[in-house]
């Protein structure tokens, strides 16, 4: 039982790595690639990585040291949710500060980014 | 020939890691190029000596203490840590060794401007 | 060891090398460096070597990087680019390379199959080391014995190779006298001037005193799971530059000053060499841990040799710790602490 559920977490994992990837290569602009790539890292990691510490748990009796490693785990996977998305957010930030344009859909007009300017 | 094949590509797709970082030292203009080279070229020859101490089947070599009892320990159940000692120094000095030489590059650049090969010789030359 | 993966992650190492030496921007240079470390962390993981793993994942992708993102920062981020000549170098650099590579792959025949168990890499002092470890130190982690009791000589003098490199990088960068070209030059690319985020500084705040709890668990560790001293301590040096990178280079210099750094590497390697002379002192070889029974309350020569171990690698971590610093900090403000990255 814990098993099944353990795969299914990694399998969802996967999952959201893959659309996190397909999300990189085909968004049209930086921003919206680094929204797919930070989130969706973040969160495939995390699902990830619960898995994984629900499969330590899943084989052998429940001793001590598996609870550890498991715990272990989970520690991992706080640092991890974060650290992640703090970086995504240095990233669009020098991005920002640099001067890179958000895309604009062609054909649309230009009056409606004095939002960003603040 | 085939079993030469088989047995042996791991070593053949190392050399041409080690080659690819002894071009990029030889051959490359930039001084951070070079150095970055020089870090591929390391990290080739670390990977060629973990794998001659890797087995198959083995375990990392952390061996089984109090659980096991103190039966006797079967050395083809783990891998070889002799060279993964070697290449932990190797590791730590290669970071040494990158500081020293990014901060040979950053006083060249101080002093010409540049960190191309050409134009430093040129402004040598002079 | 399963072959599938390895030959994935093999193709995608030799692809991101090639990247990285051909890619026409420094900046992206450094960072391709670092996926292609880290690549490599996760082919020795596969192959058992978690210790060697570790130390790359957190020098060679971590500390190596900032190291080359420092470079960049203080100089340029092109690489010029060059339609034709160097025709002469390039046909050197490959020519030298086509020969050594067809040498060794002639040497390669002669290799033992990969992953043979009965390699004779395997089978002359390292099944003593697998077979006695427990017996002589009571140190699980073969690595950690090997490194610092067995072969403790190569350690020793591998920490003073760090505290000459930290050394040298300090000489290189300060010799005053012949820093030519008139008044100090401007800075090439010119950056947004006290920027400051508090999430960015927030969050680093926080997570540095975890960091360096993990980095004493590391260091702790050391006999029981890969770790050690050199891990602890460059995750120790980690947790400086990024205080240095969210907040301001001057606060991590005034207060872990140049002066305490120098002072806690040589206190490293004192810690080091002084156990050994402690040994030496009573009674024994240098370096023979068993000569600290005597004075330690309680231990068995056995249990000695634990505790000389870690008392090395305590060594070890401070002068590993303050040299990376020493090294980030001078590289990335030139030698002279007054701008960061």
């Amino acid at each position: 039982m814990t098993a099944l559920i353990a795969r299914l977490l990694m399998v969802a994992g996967l999952f959201f790595f893959f659309a996190t990837t397909i999300g990189i290569l085909r968004f049209p602009d930086f921003y919206s690639r680094m929204h797919a790539a930070g989130k969706g890292d973040t969160l495939s990691s995390l699902l990830l990585l619960s898995g994984l510490a629900l499969v330590n748990l899943a084989g052998a009796p429940l001793t001590f040291d598996n609870i550890l490693v498991s715990l272990k785990i989970m520690a991992i996977l706080v640092f991890i949710f974060l650290a992640s998305p703090t970086a995504t957010h240095a990233i669009i930030d020098a991005g920002y500060a640099s001067g890179i344009e958000p895309w604009q859909k062609p054909g649309t007009s230009k009056e409606g980014d004095d939002d960003l300017a603040v | 020939m085939e079993a030469l094949l088989i047995a042996k590509y791991n070593y053949w797709i190392y050399i041409i890691i080690m080659m690819i970082g002894l071009y990029a030292m030889l051959a490359k203009n930039n001084l951070v190029k070079k150095v970055i080279g020089m870090g591929i070229f390391q990290t080739g020859i670390i990977i060629f000596y973990v794998s001659v101490g890797a087995k198959k089947d083995g375990n990392i070599p952390i061996v089984e203490h109090a659980t096991s009892g103190h039966q006797a320990i079967n050395i083809l159940d783990y891998t070889n840590p002799l060279p993964h000692v070697l290449m932990l120094t190797a590791i730590v000095v290669s970071v040494g060794t990158l500081g020293v030489a990014l901060a040979i590059a950053l006083r060249i650049y101080n002093r010409y401007q540049s960190l191309e090969e050409d134009e430093i010789l040129e402004q040598i030359n002079d | 060891m399963i072959w599938q993966f390895d030959i994935i992650l093999l193709t995608l190492i030799v692809l991101c090398a090639l990247f990285t030496i051909s890619i026409k921007d420094l900046l992206g240079a450094a960072i391709m460096f670092g996926a292609y470390s880290f690549l490599m962390c996760l082919l020795w993981t596969e192959m058992g070597a978690v210790d060697v793993a570790f130390t790359e994942a957190s020098v060679g992708a971590g500390v190596s990087t900032i190291l080359f993102l420092a470079i960049v920062h203080r100089s340029t981020r092109r690489v010029k680019v060059r339609q034709r000549g160097r025709i002469f170098y390039k046909g050197l650099g490959l020519t030298a390379s086509l020969m050594m590579g067809g040498l060794l792959f002639y040497a390669s025949s002669d290799f033992p199959a990969w992953g043979d168990p009965l390699a004779p890499a395997s089978n002359h002092v390292s099944p003593y080391y697998l077979l006695h470890t427990l017996a002589d130190t009571a140190v699980p982690n073969v690595v950690t014995s090997v490194l610092a009791d067995y072969r403790g000589f190569d350690t020793m003098f591998e920490t003073s190779v760090i505290l000459t490199a930290g050394l040298a990088v300090l000489i290189v960068l300060r010799l005053d006298g012949s820093r030519t070209g008139g008044p100090v030059r401007k800075m090439a690319r010119p950056i947004a001037k006290g920027y400051e985020d508090t999430i960015i500084r927030f969050i680093s705040r926080a997570m540095a005193p975890f960091l360096q709890l993990f980095a004493l668990y590391v260091l702790a560790h050391g006999h029981h799971s890969p770790g050690g001293g050199f891990q602890g301590g460059v995750i120790l040096g980690a947790t400086f530059i990024l205080l240095a990178i969210s907040y301001d280079l001057q606060l991590v210099v005034q207060t872990f000053t140049e002066k305490t750094a120098l002072i806690l590497a040589n206190i490293g390697l004192l810690i080091y060499s002084g156990t050994g002379a402690l040994c030496l002192l009573l009674g024994h070889n240098f370096l023979d841990y068993a000569a600290l029974a005597k004075i330690i309350p309680g231990a068995t020569t056995v249990t000695a040799r634990s505790d000389g171990i870690m008392m090395v690698e305590i060594g070890v971590a401070l002068a590993v710790m303050s040299i990376i610093v020493i090294i980030y900090t001078n590289l990335v403000s030139d030698g002279t602490y007054e701008k960061g990255l």
